[in-house]
């Protein structure tokens, strides 16, 4: 037990699985929600280092703030929020465009379902060369599957400007992907 | 949902981190966050010497405060050459204009004696 900001935070994992509306244990919510936000670092940054440096400074400012987490879907949004500004405020701060090496590419581990693995590739880099405000709104529609209207929420924006960013950065990637990777059927 | 879309949300999708990512994470949140210095601490801090800002500081300065009187110096006097200059061209100016004048008397006068 440790006691961060005026409240008391389990730290160590749970016996038992939090009740539905409970708010689990901190381990259990890094452990939890750690692919979410190593994954929407390493999609923005495209850097394993800074992904994971950034992801631990997520959990460390969630574990500061704990008492500020009012249910388990505010914690998923708070998480997202936190990690979305962090990523553009790390991009702002260092004038940090992503240096594309393949070598940082990470090996599909995942399973391929059977898409080529190249292609999803060249998407991911297309992507990491998308401009800080429309990448992220890309990463938060298809990593993390939320409408637009949850994304608006997500990054301070208007609907209709994360609706632009989409449309926009769908074309550019449509047409960067065609040139890159040559005609195939998209 | 077009293909493309698809094939985003397979290249996007959520990536566990590095082994170990909770154990360090937990590691450093266990490491108490040492207290925020007060203001004073702070200040001392700056002023304590010798402290490599302060050396780096007191060198940019003495290079500076010369070169700012030299540069100010400089300026003065093309300012003072340039007012000179400007009086000496109304001062040649206005002796013309007499000249002129005095030659024009000299010829009226020179006539008036030849028609005597």
């Amino acid at each position: 037990m440790s006691v961060a900001g005026g409240t008391a935070i389990r730290i160590e994992e749970d016996p038992e699985p939090a009740a539905q509306g409970e708010i689990p244990a901190f381990a259990d919510i890094v452990r939890g929600h750690q692919a979410m936000v190593f994954g929407l670092a390493y999609h923005f940054l495209h850097d394993r280092g800074l992904a994971e440096e950034l992801a631990q400074e997520v959990f460390l400012e969630l574990f500061r703030q704990f008492d500020r987490i009012e249910s388990p879907a505010h914690l998923v949004f708070w998480l997202r929020k936190v990690a979305s500004r962090r990523c553009i405020d790390q991009i702002r701060r260092r004038s940090f465009w992503p240096k594309l090496r393949l070598d940082e590419v990470p090996e599909p581990a995942m399973k391929t379902d059977g898409r080529d693995p190249m292609l999803s590739r060249a998407l991911a880099r297309l992507v990491a060369s998308l401009p800080e405000k429309p990448r992220m709104v890309v990463i938060l529609r298809y990593q993390e599957d939320l409408a637009p209207a949850e994304i608006a929420q997500v990054l301070d924006m208007p609907v209709a400007t994360v609706k632009s960013h989409l449309q926009r950065s769908l074309d550019m990637l449509r047409d960067k992907l065609a040139r890159t990777v040559g005609e195939i059927a998209i | 949902m077009s293909h493309l879309e698809d094939e985003l949300k397979t290249a996007l999708r959520r990536m566990e981190p590095p082994a170990g990512f909770a154990e360090r994470v937990l590691e450093r949140a266990k490491t108490p966050a040492l207290p925020e210095p007060a203001w004073w601490e702070s200040l001392a801090v700056l002023l304590r010497p010798p402290r490599l800002q302060w050396v780096a500081l007191s060198v940019v300065m003495s290079l500076m405060i010369p070169a700012a009187g030299v540069y100010r110096r400089e300026r003065q006097e093309r300012v003072e050459g340039e007012r000179a200059k400007q009086q000496l061209m109304i001062a040649v100016r206005v002796a013309g204009n007499k000249l002129h004048r005095v030659q024009q008397k000299v010829l009226e006068m020179g006539r008036m004696d030849t028609r005597i």
